[in-house]
Protein backbone atom coordinates (compact mmCIF):
# COMPACT_ATOMS: atom_id res chain seq x y z
CA UNK A 1 0.00 0.00 0.00
CA UNK A 2 3.04 2.40 0.65
CA UNK A 3 4.32 1.71 -2.49
CA UNK A 4 1.24 2.30 -4.29
CA UNK A 5 0.76 5.90 -2.73
CA UNK A 6 4.44 6.59 -2.60
CA UNK A 7 3.92 5.79 -6.33
CA UNK A 8 0.62 6.85 -6.92
CA UNK A 9 1.71 9.30 -9.95
CA UNK A 10 3.93 6.94 -11.84
CA UNK A 11 0.98 4.28 -11.65
CA UNK A 12 -1.11 6.86 -12.60
CA UNK A 13 0.32 8.18 -15.55
CA UNK A 14 1.09 5.06 -16.60
CA UNK A 15 -2.49 4.09 -16.57
CA UNK A 16 -3.55 7.18 -18.40
CA UNK A 17 -1.44 6.01 -20.78
CA UNK A 18 -2.39 2.58 -21.27
CA UNK A 19 -5.93 4.27 -21.62
CA UNK A 20 -5.12 6.69 -24.14
CA UNK A 21 -3.72 3.74 -26.28
CA UNK A 22 -6.96 1.62 -25.74
CA UNK A 23 -9.05 4.54 -26.77
CA UNK A 24 -7.02 5.67 -29.63
CA UNK A 25 -6.79 2.16 -30.86
CA UNK A 26 -10.41 1.61 -30.64
CA UNK A 27 -11.24 5.01 -31.80
CA UNK A 28 -8.89 4.65 -35.11
CA UNK A 29 -10.57 1.10 -35.67
CA UNK A 30 -14.44 1.64 -35.03
CA UNK A 31 -14.77 4.76 -37.87
CA UNK A 32 -17.81 5.10 -37.12
CA UNK A 33 -17.20 5.99 -33.39
CA UNK A 34 -17.91 8.91 -32.05
CA UNK A 35 -16.53 10.91 -28.98
CA UNK A 36 -19.55 12.29 -27.05
CA UNK A 37 -17.50 14.79 -25.47
CA UNK A 38 -16.16 16.15 -28.63
CA UNK A 39 -19.65 16.49 -29.95
CA UNK A 40 -20.77 18.27 -26.76
CA UNK A 41 -17.17 20.28 -26.93
CA UNK A 42 -18.11 21.33 -30.06
CA UNK A 43 -21.55 22.70 -29.75
CA UNK A 44 -19.90 24.57 -26.94
CA UNK A 45 -17.13 26.29 -28.61
CA UNK A 46 -18.80 26.59 -31.52
CA UNK A 47 -20.18 30.14 -30.95
CA UNK A 48 -16.47 31.20 -29.48
CA UNK A 49 -14.73 30.01 -32.81
CA UNK A 50 -17.40 31.72 -34.87
CA UNK A 51 -15.85 34.94 -33.05
CA UNK A 52 -12.30 34.13 -33.13
CA UNK A 53 -12.59 33.15 -36.30
CA UNK A 54 -14.23 37.06 -37.07
CA UNK A 55 -11.15 38.37 -35.23
CA UNK A 56 -8.81 36.75 -37.23
CA UNK A 57 -10.42 36.89 -40.60
CA UNK A 58 -10.24 40.94 -39.65
CA UNK A 59 -7.12 40.69 -38.65
CA UNK A 60 -5.56 38.86 -41.82
CA UNK A 61 -7.47 41.57 -43.03
CA UNK A 62 -5.99 44.56 -42.00
CA UNK A 63 -2.62 42.71 -42.77
CA UNK A 64 -3.40 41.85 -46.31
CA UNK A 65 -4.51 45.75 -46.96
CA UNK A 66 -1.20 46.32 -45.61
CA UNK A 67 0.74 44.12 -47.66
CA UNK A 68 -0.82 45.51 -50.60
CA UNK A 69 -0.28 49.02 -49.38
CA UNK A 70 3.50 48.64 -49.13
CA UNK A 71 3.18 46.79 -52.48
CA UNK A 72 1.24 49.51 -54.14
CA UNK A 73 3.66 51.94 -52.66
CA UNK A 74 6.37 49.84 -53.99
CA UNK A 75 4.91 49.52 -57.56
CA UNK A 76 4.17 53.17 -57.26
CA UNK A 77 7.91 53.82 -57.38
CA UNK A 78 9.17 51.53 -59.57
CA UNK A 79 6.41 53.21 -62.15
CA UNK A 80 7.85 56.29 -61.45
CA UNK A 81 11.25 55.92 -62.07
CA UNK A 82 9.92 53.46 -65.08
CA UNK A 83 8.22 57.22 -66.62
CA UNK A 84 11.09 59.15 -65.63
CA UNK A 85 13.66 56.96 -67.24
CA UNK A 86 10.97 56.59 -70.13
CA UNK A 87 10.50 60.40 -70.46
CA UNK A 88 14.38 60.79 -70.04
CA UNK A 89 15.13 58.11 -72.99
CA UNK A 90 12.24 59.94 -75.50
CA UNK A 91 13.93 63.39 -74.73
CA UNK A 92 17.17 61.89 -75.82
CA UNK A 93 15.68 60.42 -79.16
CA UNK A 94 13.71 63.46 -79.75
CA UNK A 95 16.96 65.30 -79.72
CA UNK A 96 18.68 62.73 -81.76
CA UNK A 97 15.52 62.81 -84.63
CA UNK A 98 16.29 66.50 -84.60
CA UNK A 99 20.28 66.43 -84.96
CA UNK A 100 19.50 64.00 -87.46
CA UNK A 101 17.33 66.11 -89.50
CA UNK A 102 20.04 68.69 -88.74
CA UNK A 103 23.23 66.85 -90.43
CA UNK A 104 20.82 65.65 -93.27
CA UNK A 105 20.46 69.05 -94.28
CA UNK A 106 23.58 70.09 -93.90
CA UNK A 107 25.00 66.88 -95.94
CA UNK A 108 22.16 68.20 -98.52
CA UNK A 109 24.03 71.43 -98.58
CA UNK A 110 27.53 69.96 -98.66
CA UNK A 111 26.23 68.45 -101.81
CA UNK A 112 25.80 71.35 -103.40
CA UNK A 113 28.74 72.85 -102.62
CA UNK A 114 32.19 71.84 -104.79
CA UNK A 115 35.64 72.19 -103.02
CA UNK A 116 36.62 71.44 -99.47
CA UNK A 117 34.23 72.30 -96.83
CA UNK A 118 34.64 70.66 -93.09
CA UNK A 119 31.92 69.94 -91.16
CA UNK A 120 32.00 71.52 -87.49
CA UNK A 121 29.89 71.85 -84.00
CA UNK A 122 29.02 74.93 -82.16
CA UNK A 123 30.46 74.07 -78.71
CA UNK A 124 30.36 77.89 -77.23
CA UNK A 125 28.38 81.26 -77.70
CA UNK A 126 30.48 84.39 -76.92
CA UNK A 127 28.81 85.65 -73.93
CA UNK A 128 29.67 89.62 -74.33
CA UNK A 129 27.10 91.65 -75.56
CA UNK A 130 29.24 93.42 -77.80
CA UNK A 131 30.68 91.11 -80.32
CA UNK A 132 28.66 88.40 -81.99
CA UNK A 133 31.00 85.31 -81.94
CA UNK A 134 30.57 81.20 -81.81
CA UNK A 135 33.55 79.02 -80.94
CA UNK A 136 33.12 75.56 -83.38
CA UNK A 137 35.14 72.46 -82.36
CA UNK A 138 37.29 72.25 -85.33
CA UNK A 139 40.81 74.03 -85.61
CA UNK A 140 44.33 74.43 -87.05
CA UNK A 141 45.02 70.68 -87.04
CA UNK A 142 41.78 70.18 -89.10
CA UNK A 143 42.91 72.59 -91.80
CA UNK A 144 40.84 75.22 -90.35
CA UNK A 145 42.34 78.76 -90.75
CA UNK A 146 41.56 82.52 -90.39
CA UNK A 147 39.31 84.06 -93.29
CA UNK A 148 37.40 80.70 -94.12
CA UNK A 149 33.42 81.09 -94.68
CA UNK A 150 31.57 79.41 -92.41
CA UNK A 151 28.21 78.29 -93.96
CA UNK A 152 25.11 76.36 -92.94
CA UNK A 153 22.51 74.98 -95.14
CA UNK A 154 20.23 78.25 -94.53
CA UNK A 155 22.99 80.71 -95.91
CA UNK A 156 25.88 82.33 -94.48
CA UNK A 157 27.19 82.51 -90.89
CA UNK A 158 30.45 84.36 -90.79
CA UNK A 159 33.75 83.66 -91.01
CA UNK A 160 36.50 82.41 -88.89
CA UNK A 161 37.90 85.29 -86.95
CA UNK A 162 40.77 83.05 -85.22
CA UNK A 163 41.78 79.34 -84.61
CA UNK A 164 43.75 77.38 -82.50
CA UNK A 165 45.02 74.05 -82.56
CA UNK A 166 41.42 72.22 -81.58
CA UNK A 167 38.42 75.35 -81.46
CA UNK A 168 38.08 77.91 -83.88
CA UNK A 169 36.29 81.11 -83.45
CA UNK A 170 33.71 82.34 -85.91
CA UNK A 171 32.46 85.90 -86.11
CA UNK A 172 29.10 86.30 -87.04
CA UNK A 173 27.68 88.65 -90.36
CA UNK A 174 25.54 90.08 -87.31
CA UNK A 175 29.22 91.33 -86.02
CA UNK A 176 30.44 94.93 -86.16
CA UNK A 177 33.47 93.64 -87.62
CA UNK A 178 32.39 91.41 -90.16
CA UNK A 179 31.69 92.59 -93.75
CA UNK A 180 30.26 90.08 -96.91
CA UNK A 181 30.71 91.35 -100.65
CA UNK A 182 27.22 90.49 -101.54
CA UNK A 183 24.90 91.16 -104.66
CA UNK A 184 20.81 91.78 -104.56
CA UNK A 185 19.57 88.49 -106.26
CA UNK A 186 16.72 90.39 -108.31
CA UNK A 187 18.62 93.63 -109.35
CA UNK A 188 21.99 92.60 -108.96
CA UNK A 189 22.79 95.55 -107.11
CA UNK A 190 26.17 95.39 -105.01
CA UNK A 191 26.78 96.14 -101.91
CA UNK A 192 28.94 95.35 -98.31
CA UNK A 193 26.27 93.76 -95.41
CA UNK A 194 27.84 94.41 -92.08
CA UNK A 195 27.08 94.02 -88.55
CA UNK A 196 25.88 96.45 -86.27
CA UNK A 197 26.92 97.70 -82.65
CA UNK A 198 23.53 96.32 -81.50
CA UNK A 199 23.13 92.86 -83.65
CA UNK A 200 21.87 93.90 -86.27
CA UNK A 201 22.71 93.43 -90.23
CA UNK A 202 22.58 96.22 -92.83
CA UNK A 203 23.80 95.95 -96.51
CA UNK A 204 25.87 99.75 -96.36
CA UNK A 205 27.22 100.81 -99.85
CA UNK A 206 24.50 100.40 -101.79
CA UNK A 207 24.30 103.27 -104.77
CA UNK A 208 21.66 105.75 -104.53
CA UNK A 209 20.19 104.64 -107.70
CA UNK A 210 20.35 100.65 -106.62
CA UNK A 211 17.40 98.96 -107.48
CA UNK A 212 16.72 97.62 -103.45
CA UNK A 213 12.71 96.52 -102.31
CA UNK A 214 11.93 94.98 -99.20
CA UNK A 215 12.09 91.07 -99.44
CA UNK A 216 14.48 91.45 -101.85
CA UNK A 217 16.94 88.39 -101.18
CA UNK A 218 20.50 89.08 -100.53
CA UNK A 219 23.64 86.77 -101.62
CA UNK A 220 27.44 86.79 -101.39
CA UNK A 221 29.01 88.20 -104.31
CA UNK A 222 31.92 85.53 -104.12
CA UNK A 223 34.35 88.52 -105.36
CA UNK A 224 35.86 88.80 -101.79
CA UNK A 225 37.74 85.93 -101.94
CA UNK A 226 36.26 84.11 -99.17
CA UNK A 227 32.65 83.28 -99.36
CA UNK A 228 31.64 81.33 -102.56
CA UNK A 229 29.11 83.18 -104.89
CA UNK A 230 25.45 82.46 -104.41
CA UNK A 231 25.47 81.66 -100.77
CA UNK A 232 21.84 83.51 -99.53
CA UNK A 233 22.77 86.04 -96.55
CA UNK A 234 19.50 87.08 -95.83
CA UNK A 235 16.73 89.04 -96.55
CA UNK A 236 16.10 92.83 -96.82
CA UNK A 237 13.45 94.41 -94.52
CA UNK A 238 14.08 98.10 -94.78
CA UNK A 239 15.22 100.39 -97.45
CA UNK A 240 17.01 103.67 -95.76
CA UNK A 241 17.45 106.37 -98.29
CA UNK A 242 17.53 109.31 -95.78
CA UNK A 243 21.47 109.54 -96.19
CA UNK A 244 22.27 112.52 -98.52
CA UNK A 245 24.62 111.81 -101.10
CA UNK A 246 25.42 108.53 -103.13
CA UNK A 247 25.03 105.90 -101.12
CA UNK A 248 21.50 104.06 -99.76
CA UNK A 249 21.48 100.97 -97.29
CA UNK A 250 19.13 98.05 -96.33
CA UNK A 251 18.34 96.33 -92.99
CA UNK A 252 19.05 93.05 -94.29
CA UNK A 253 17.61 89.95 -91.58
CA UNK A 254 19.70 86.83 -92.04
CA UNK A 255 18.56 83.61 -93.22
CA UNK A 256 20.52 81.69 -90.48
CA UNK A 257 18.97 82.04 -87.11
CA UNK A 258 22.34 82.42 -85.52
CA UNK A 259 21.20 82.48 -82.42
CA UNK A 260 20.19 78.77 -82.45
CA UNK A 261 23.07 77.87 -84.69
CA UNK A 262 24.57 74.29 -83.85
CA UNK A 263 25.93 72.84 -86.98
CA UNK A 264 28.50 74.69 -89.67
CA UNK A 265 30.43 73.83 -92.55
CA UNK A 266 33.70 75.52 -92.65
CA UNK A 267 34.48 76.11 -96.54
CA UNK A 268 37.91 77.73 -98.14
CA UNK A 269 37.97 80.20 -100.95
CA UNK A 270 38.07 77.70 -103.25
CA UNK A 271 34.53 76.53 -103.00
CA UNK A 272 31.74 76.87 -105.24
CA UNK A 273 28.19 76.63 -105.11
CA UNK A 274 27.20 74.54 -107.87
CA UNK A 275 23.61 74.74 -107.33
CA UNK A 276 22.20 78.78 -106.29
CA UNK A 277 19.46 79.00 -104.71
CA UNK A 278 15.98 79.09 -106.61
CA UNK B 1 -10.17 26.90 -7.00
CA UNK B 2 -8.16 30.13 -8.66
CA UNK B 3 -5.89 28.61 -10.27
CA UNK B 4 -7.92 25.89 -11.46
CA UNK B 5 -10.01 28.81 -13.08
CA UNK B 6 -6.79 30.54 -14.56
CA UNK B 7 -6.13 27.08 -15.71
CA UNK B 8 -9.66 26.42 -17.69
CA UNK B 9 -9.29 30.13 -19.05
CA UNK B 10 -6.39 29.76 -20.78
CA UNK B 11 -6.82 26.18 -21.93
CA UNK B 12 -10.29 26.96 -23.47
CA UNK B 13 -8.80 30.41 -24.73
CA UNK B 14 -5.56 28.17 -26.16
CA UNK B 15 -8.00 26.02 -27.71
CA UNK B 16 -10.06 28.50 -29.58
CA UNK B 17 -6.72 30.61 -30.86
CA UNK B 18 -5.14 26.93 -31.67
CA UNK B 19 -8.74 26.22 -33.81
CA UNK B 20 -9.39 29.47 -35.27
CA UNK B 21 -7.12 32.92 -34.84
CA UNK B 22 -3.74 31.71 -36.42
CA UNK B 23 -5.40 29.61 -39.30
CA UNK B 24 -7.65 33.22 -40.41
CA UNK B 25 -3.98 35.22 -40.92
CA UNK B 26 -2.68 35.42 -43.88
CA UNK B 27 0.78 34.06 -43.91
CA UNK B 28 1.24 31.36 -46.05
CA UNK B 29 1.14 28.62 -43.71
CA UNK B 30 -0.35 28.63 -40.43
CA UNK B 31 2.07 28.02 -37.30
CA UNK B 32 0.08 27.90 -34.10
CA UNK B 33 1.35 27.71 -30.29
CA UNK B 34 0.58 24.39 -28.75
CA UNK B 35 -0.84 26.27 -25.82
CA UNK B 36 -1.95 23.14 -24.06
CA UNK B 37 1.47 21.94 -23.78
CA UNK B 38 2.43 25.07 -21.91
CA UNK B 39 0.15 24.35 -19.77
CA UNK B 40 0.47 20.54 -19.41
CA UNK B 41 4.53 21.30 -18.17
CA UNK B 42 3.08 23.79 -15.93
CA UNK B 43 0.85 21.20 -14.58
CA UNK B 44 4.17 19.24 -14.31
CA UNK B 45 6.23 21.49 -13.09
CA UNK B 46 3.77 22.61 -10.28
CA UNK B 47 0.81 19.71 -9.49
CA UNK B 48 2.32 16.48 -8.66
CA UNK B 49 -0.95 14.60 -7.60
CA UNK B 50 -3.27 12.03 -9.44
CA UNK B 51 -5.36 15.24 -10.69
CA UNK B 52 -2.30 16.84 -12.36
CA UNK B 53 -1.98 13.79 -14.27
CA UNK B 54 -5.81 13.41 -14.77
CA UNK B 55 -5.96 17.03 -16.02
CA UNK B 56 -3.22 16.30 -18.42
CA UNK B 57 -5.14 13.54 -20.25
CA UNK B 58 -7.52 15.46 -20.06
CA UNK B 59 -6.15 18.29 -21.71
CA UNK B 60 -4.98 15.92 -24.60
CA UNK B 61 -8.56 14.13 -24.59
CA UNK B 62 -9.97 17.67 -25.65
CA UNK B 63 -7.27 18.54 -27.64
CA UNK B 64 -8.75 15.34 -29.91
CA UNK B 65 -12.36 16.34 -29.37
CA UNK B 66 -11.51 19.87 -30.96
CA UNK B 67 -9.09 18.98 -33.38
CA UNK B 68 -10.86 15.95 -35.18
CA UNK B 69 -7.88 13.61 -34.86
CA UNK B 70 -8.57 9.83 -33.21
CA UNK B 71 -9.71 10.12 -29.81
CA UNK B 72 -6.62 9.53 -27.23
CA UNK B 73 -3.91 10.31 -29.67
CA UNK B 74 -2.97 14.05 -28.17
CA UNK B 75 -4.30 12.15 -24.82
CA UNK B 76 -1.28 10.21 -24.69
CA UNK B 77 1.07 13.07 -25.69
CA UNK B 78 0.13 15.13 -22.80
CA UNK B 79 0.45 12.46 -20.50
CA UNK B 80 4.49 11.56 -21.77
CA UNK B 81 4.69 15.13 -21.26
CA UNK B 82 3.20 15.61 -17.49
CA UNK B 83 5.12 12.17 -16.91
CA UNK B 84 8.49 13.59 -18.36
CA UNK B 85 8.54 17.01 -16.91
CA UNK B 86 7.24 15.27 -13.82
CA UNK B 87 10.36 13.14 -13.76
CA UNK B 88 12.45 16.10 -15.01
CA UNK B 89 11.54 18.37 -12.04
CA UNK B 90 12.11 15.71 -9.35
CA UNK B 91 16.04 15.65 -10.22
CA UNK B 92 16.98 19.02 -11.93
CA UNK B 93 16.23 22.26 -10.76
CA UNK B 94 13.35 23.85 -13.26
CA UNK B 95 12.46 27.70 -11.83
CA UNK B 96 14.02 30.31 -13.90
CA UNK B 97 11.98 31.71 -17.07
CA UNK B 98 14.49 30.33 -19.21
CA UNK B 99 14.67 26.94 -17.90
CA UNK B 100 11.17 26.55 -18.08
CA UNK B 101 11.24 28.19 -21.94
CA UNK B 102 13.74 25.49 -22.75
CA UNK B 103 11.67 22.78 -21.16
CA UNK B 104 8.48 23.96 -22.93
CA UNK B 105 10.39 23.99 -26.39
CA UNK B 106 11.53 20.27 -25.12
CA UNK B 107 8.23 18.99 -24.01
CA UNK B 108 6.55 20.44 -27.60
CA UNK B 109 9.02 18.65 -29.66
CA UNK B 110 8.80 15.53 -27.93
CA UNK B 111 4.85 15.55 -27.83
CA UNK B 112 5.07 15.87 -31.68
CA UNK B 113 7.84 13.04 -31.80
CA UNK B 114 5.45 10.70 -28.99
CA UNK B 115 2.51 11.80 -31.12
CA UNK B 116 3.90 10.81 -34.51
CA UNK B 117 5.27 7.64 -33.37
CA UNK B 118 2.20 6.42 -32.23
CA UNK B 119 0.50 7.17 -35.17
CA UNK B 120 3.04 5.58 -37.14
CA UNK B 121 2.58 2.39 -34.53
CA UNK B 122 -0.55 2.36 -35.33
CA UNK B 123 -0.46 2.24 -39.08
CA UNK B 124 -2.12 5.97 -38.91
CA UNK B 125 0.60 8.05 -40.42
CA UNK B 126 2.11 7.23 -43.59
CA UNK B 127 3.12 10.84 -44.32
CA UNK B 128 6.75 11.99 -44.86
CA UNK B 129 7.95 12.93 -41.35
CA UNK B 130 10.70 15.64 -42.53
CA UNK B 131 7.96 18.41 -43.24
CA UNK B 132 6.02 17.04 -40.23
CA UNK B 133 8.56 17.70 -37.88
CA UNK B 134 10.09 21.10 -39.17
CA UNK B 135 6.36 22.39 -38.38
CA UNK B 136 6.29 20.95 -35.35
CA UNK B 137 9.75 22.97 -34.23
CA UNK B 138 8.18 25.50 -35.37
CA UNK B 139 5.07 25.17 -33.48
CA UNK B 140 7.26 24.61 -30.47
CA UNK B 141 9.30 27.73 -31.24
CA UNK B 142 6.01 29.63 -30.77
CA UNK B 143 4.69 28.22 -27.80
CA UNK B 144 8.11 28.06 -25.87
CA UNK B 145 7.81 32.21 -26.89
CA UNK B 146 3.98 32.51 -25.17
CA UNK B 147 5.30 30.23 -22.12
CA UNK B 148 6.59 32.96 -20.13
CA UNK B 149 3.65 35.26 -20.21
CA UNK B 150 0.96 31.95 -19.77
CA UNK B 151 3.50 30.62 -16.54
CA UNK B 152 3.29 34.21 -14.90
CA UNK B 153 -0.69 34.03 -15.51
CA UNK B 154 -0.97 30.59 -14.03
CA UNK B 155 1.91 31.00 -11.29
CA UNK B 156 -0.03 34.63 -10.21
CA UNK B 157 -3.18 32.74 -9.74
CA UNK B 158 -1.59 29.47 -7.81
CA UNK B 159 -2.50 28.68 -4.04
CA UNK B 160 -0.41 26.95 -2.11
CA UNK B 161 -1.52 23.65 -3.14
CA UNK B 162 0.33 20.70 -3.95
CA UNK B 163 3.88 20.45 -3.77
CA UNK B 164 6.06 23.14 -5.20
CA UNK B 165 8.55 23.49 -8.21
CA UNK B 166 12.32 22.35 -6.86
Amino acid sequence: MEFVRRNRILLTTGGLLLVSLLLYSVSIRSQPYRDPVGQVLLDTLAPFQAVFSLIGRGAGRVWSGYVDLVGARRDNQQLQERVAALESELLRLGELERENARLAELLAFRARLQGIAYGARVIARDPGPLSMTVTIDRGARDQIRRGMAVLAPQGVVGQIGDASHTAARVVLLTDHNSGIDAIVQRSRARGIVQGGMDGSCHMNYLSRDADVAVGDRVLTSGLDGIFPKGVLVGEVVEVSRRHRGLLQAAVVRPSVALDRLEEVLVVDATAQVVEPPA
Amino acid sequence: MRTAAVIGLVVGFGLLVQTTLFHALPFGVHPAPDILVVVCVFLGLHRHTVGGAVAAFVLGYLQDAVSGSAAGLNAFGMVVIYLLVYLTCRRLWVDNVLSKVVLVFLASCLKSIAVLAVSALFGAFDGEWGPTLSSMMVNAALAAAVAPLLFALMTGARLPEGRPAR
